[in-house]
């Protein structure tokens, strides 16, 4: 029950915010929806929408501004949105500290040492 | 004398035994590097001919990475190279994650958009990074360089191909060397995932026309349409009979408010395919939006009579200048 509630809740929500934007840009047809070449082209911008926020969310929870997170998204093609949605904590994150890898084999070959001098 | 030959002969069949072990040990451990690095196997079976043996984009900037951000830095690397005045420090707030102490790869390419470049994800083959470094694109990789899963981004700028070594800047290195085949062996654990930054007016060297398409419409959407016109045009003149891309470059215009030219496009691609729902509806709105409601009406009744997955959105423009119509 709370389920449906949240779902219509977050539909209207979107809805609200998706009204300007729809009649500011009435009648012409996206180019991301006719690259995407999606049959169902209406449900398809409703989902990603909401799919956009969801991960504007996951952005901020992750320590970015609402501010920076919506425009980080807005950067996104909807399939970009799509591809990160519930996964941006698993996905590949290119950092590079390699200190761990140092710290690691220096563990190891002091282990090594150690236990080879024991005996 | 006969101890002696017959030791001989133990000699020469130990020897030919050495030699047929050695043999099946050298096919095992060819067979198996070939299976660990596919690619550099392939490639090392010859240089396409239109590639030059030796490449080094040495004007390439270097930005050596401060602690996790080798994102932020690889990208400036490949923006600065094609002009964009930007920074590593610049690009921190558009591309790092805090919580993941990274960047990924998705807003590698998004954040390229915001500088008004085209991003372009290149597709799994190491021919094709060798080409875009070829006609002077340095290339974004994704390596894994660690025991656990350590990510990080390096920018291809060069390669030797008789000495099967890779020129890279990454990290702190400006000018790090790397074997082929340990490169491909870093950049296979990441997917192969290798992507370039281009300027609107030029194409990608590995450009698949789909695929590019993408990558424009991606940077239409993210608000570069000004950009945007620049690399439809660049596209149509590779691809003249793409409607999609016509599409596209008029709706650019459209944003850009330049209704005209968005209505010239438009026409042009209705005469090419008469059948495009998308093409009459644009049109359609476009002729509306100039105050051209009675023009436009045949033409949203076209579309109507075509159906199709955008019925609901046809039928909405057609109401639409139904209403104008009336009032005026």
């Amino acid at each position: 029950m709370s389920n449906w509630i949240k779902v219509i809740c977050r539909l209207l929500i979107a809805l609200m915010i998706w009204t300007p934007y729809q009649i500011a840009t009435a009648g012409v047809i996206g180019t991301d929806q006719v690259v995407a070449s999606t049959a169902q082209a209406d449900r398809d911008s409703v989902v990603s929408f909401l799919t956009r926020s969801d991960v504007q969310r996951q952005m901020q929870s992750m320590g970015i501004d609402p501010k920076t997170a919506q425009d980080r998204v807005g950067a996104m093609s909807d399939q970009e949105v799509r591809s990160l949605a519930g996964r941006i904590n698993s996905l590949p994150a290119g950092a590079m500290n390699d200190a761990w890898t140092a710290v690691v084999i220096v563990v190891l070959i002091g282990a090594a040492v150690w236990w080879f001098w024991r005996r | 004398m006969v101890v002696l030959e017959a030791l001989d002969a133990l000699g020469r069949e130990t020897a030919r035994n050495a030699r047929s072990i050695a043999g099946v040990f050298f096919v095992l451990l060819a067979s198996g590097c070939a299976s660990l690095f596919p690619q550099t196997a392939v490639l090392r079976g010859g240089l396409p001919p239109e590639l030059p043996q030796t490449v080094e984009l040495r004007s390439v900037p270097f930005f050596p990475q401060k602690e996790y951000q080798c994102g932020p830095a690889a990208l400036a690397t490949v923006l600065a190279a094609k002009g964009v005045k930007v920074t590593a420090d610049e690009l921190v707030p558009q591309v790092y994650l805090p919580a993941r102490k990274g960047s990924l790869q998705v807003e590698m390419l998004a954040a390229t958009r915001r500088h008004g470049m085209v991003s372009y994800l290149l597709a799994p083959n190491f021919e094709d990074m060798l080409r875009e470094v070829a006609a002077g694109n340095p290339v974004v990789v994704l390596q894994n360089r660690g025991v656990f899963s350590t990510w990080h981004y390096a920018v291809v700028v060069g390669y030797d191909y008789d000495s099967a070594t890779l020129i890279l800047r990454s990290g702190e290195e400006e000018r790090e060397e790397m074997r082929f085949w340990s490169h491909e062996f870093l950049w296979a654990r990441g997917g192969y995932w290798a992507m370039v930054a281009v300027p609107p007016e030029r194409l990608p060297a590995t450009a698949e026309e789909g695929r590019y398409l993408a990558s424009v419409a991606a940077l239409e959407r993210a608000g570069g349409a000004k950009a945007a016109t620049v690399a439809y045009q660049t596209f149509r003149k590779r691809w003249p009979d793409n409607v999609n891309a016509a599409i596209g470059l008029a709706n650019a215009h459209h944003t850009l408010g330049e209704l005209t030219a968005a209505e010239a496009v438009l026409r042009e691609a209705e005469k090419r395919d008469p059948h495009s729902v998308v093409v009459l509806n644009n049109l359609a709105q476009t002729l509306s939006d100039q105050g051209k409601d009675a023009e436009a009406l045949p033409v949203i009744e076209r579309a109507v009579g075509l159906g199709g997955p955008y019925a609901n959105a046809v039928l909405d423009t057609r109401r639409s200048i139904l209403e104008k119509l009336k009032k005026n």
